[in-house]
């Protein structure tokens, strides 16, 4: 359980700043670092997060739904859930590129500690969705590229060649020999890379509201009180 | 499509269309703390659910995927997000990543597609 302490927001900024954890890769650290708020990637990623979770925290003893770690019935994990993601209509809606509808509840605490945080929402959300599938959005417009089909023939043949038993699944270190002897390695990094940068700048506005959106949640993190335990990084899916 | 020439077909058609689901009340069934995938979109038929990583899944899900639901919890340090890929072993492609909370109840381009999933701390 974490309660309300009177730690300064240097204190919970210095705990989350000793997190490594790998943030976003695909955008670095926007505006420069306001007091109290870290100044690497990484660190920022880490102190919205411990943030967040602050919040849900908050949110969910508020409603009686307090994590535990030992294991729940089911109606009881449905009630969790309930209150953790939302159980209303799926207000929130992003149809990706892909094809991919990103959808998700706005009644949960986790909801709640979002709009909180960023400020808005709705827009956070197409921001965030947007940015986190940039990568598959760009392997998804590399697999239509023709140089891609011609490699990844080349690759089938190799894995599978003709007149033996199509495997399963292929040896993974046969796999691996043959994206490299076929060239669909090098096609796959030359053409992700161009891709990639393809679908950046089509989702300029999206990159933006994301960094900006950011920006202003890292001030609001970094003003939260610090829990009285500091967080530890732990493997796993239960709340500590 | 559980062959791997199949796998590669599906790859080559890279399918765009998406049926865009109206917005719909009620939570996806997905026990707190897993990452769940059905073979059915709208969250329907058999499911498959997993509170780690999986390189490989299992013949019945593998290439059968039509929804998904991220009911990761969230927390300082934890890999909370959720990258489902096309082949095993994480290989072949990233087609979907779901934050915590998010759902996906259909998906023209990842349908019948995953093969593998990992849990990362970002996308």
């Amino acid at each position: 359980m974490l309660r309300a302490a009177s730690r300064t927001r240097h204190a919970l900024a210095a705990a989350a700043a000793s997190l490594l954890l790998a943030g976003c890769a695909t955008v670095e650290a926007g505006a420069p670092a306001a007091p109290g708020v870290p100044t690497t990637g990484a660190a920022r990623d880490a102190l919205l997060k411990a943030a967040e979770h602050r919040l849900v925290a908050d949110c969910l003893s508020a409603r009686g739904a307090a994590p535990t770690a030992r294991p729940r019935a089911p109606d009881e994990d449905r009630a969790f859930r309930a209150a953790l993601f939302g159980a209303g209509p799926r207000e929130l809606s992003v149809t990706l590129a892909t094809g991919a509808t990103v959808t998700a509840h706005t009644d949960g605490c986790l909801a709640a500690a979002r709009h909180r945080l960023y400020g808005d929402q709705r827009r956070w959300f197409r921001a965030q969705v947007t940015v986190d599938n940039l990568r598959a959005e760009a392997q998804h417009r590399m697999r239509a590229a023709p140089a891609h089909r011609t490699a990844l023939a080349r690759w089938t043949a190799c894995v599978a060649p003709p007149g033996r038993p199509r495997p399963d699944r292929p040896d993974p270190a046969a796999a691996a020999r043959c994206a490299r002897e076929t060239g669909l390695d090098t096609v796959r990094a030359r053409l992700e890379s161009a891709e990639l940068a393809a679908v950046r700048a089509l989702h300029h506005d999206e990159l933006t509201a994301y960094r900006q959106l950011r920006d202003r949640a890292l001030l609001r993190a970094a003003e939260l009180p610090a829990p009285t335990r500091p967080p530890h990084p732990q493997k796993g899916h239960t709340l500590p | 499509m559980k062959h791997i020439l199949a796998t590669a077909a599906a790859t080559l058609l890279a399918v765009t269309t998406g049926l865009a689901l109206a917005p719909s009340a009620g939570a996806a069934e997905c026990p707190s703390g897993n990452f769940c995938v059905w073979q059915e979109a709208g969250f329907g038929g058999q499911r498959a659910n997993w509170s780690g990583d999986d390189g490989w899944w299992e013949s019945w899900i593998s290439d059968t995927d039509s929804s998904w639901a991220n009911h990761g919890i969230s927390g300082p340090g934890i890999k909370d997000h959720v990258r489902v890929y096309e082949n095993a072993w994480q290989g072949g492609g990233m087609t979907l990543c779901l934050a915590p909370g998010q759902e996906v109840g259909y998906n023209g381009a990842a349908n019948d597609r995953g093969d593998s999933h990992i849990w990362a701390t970002g996308c």
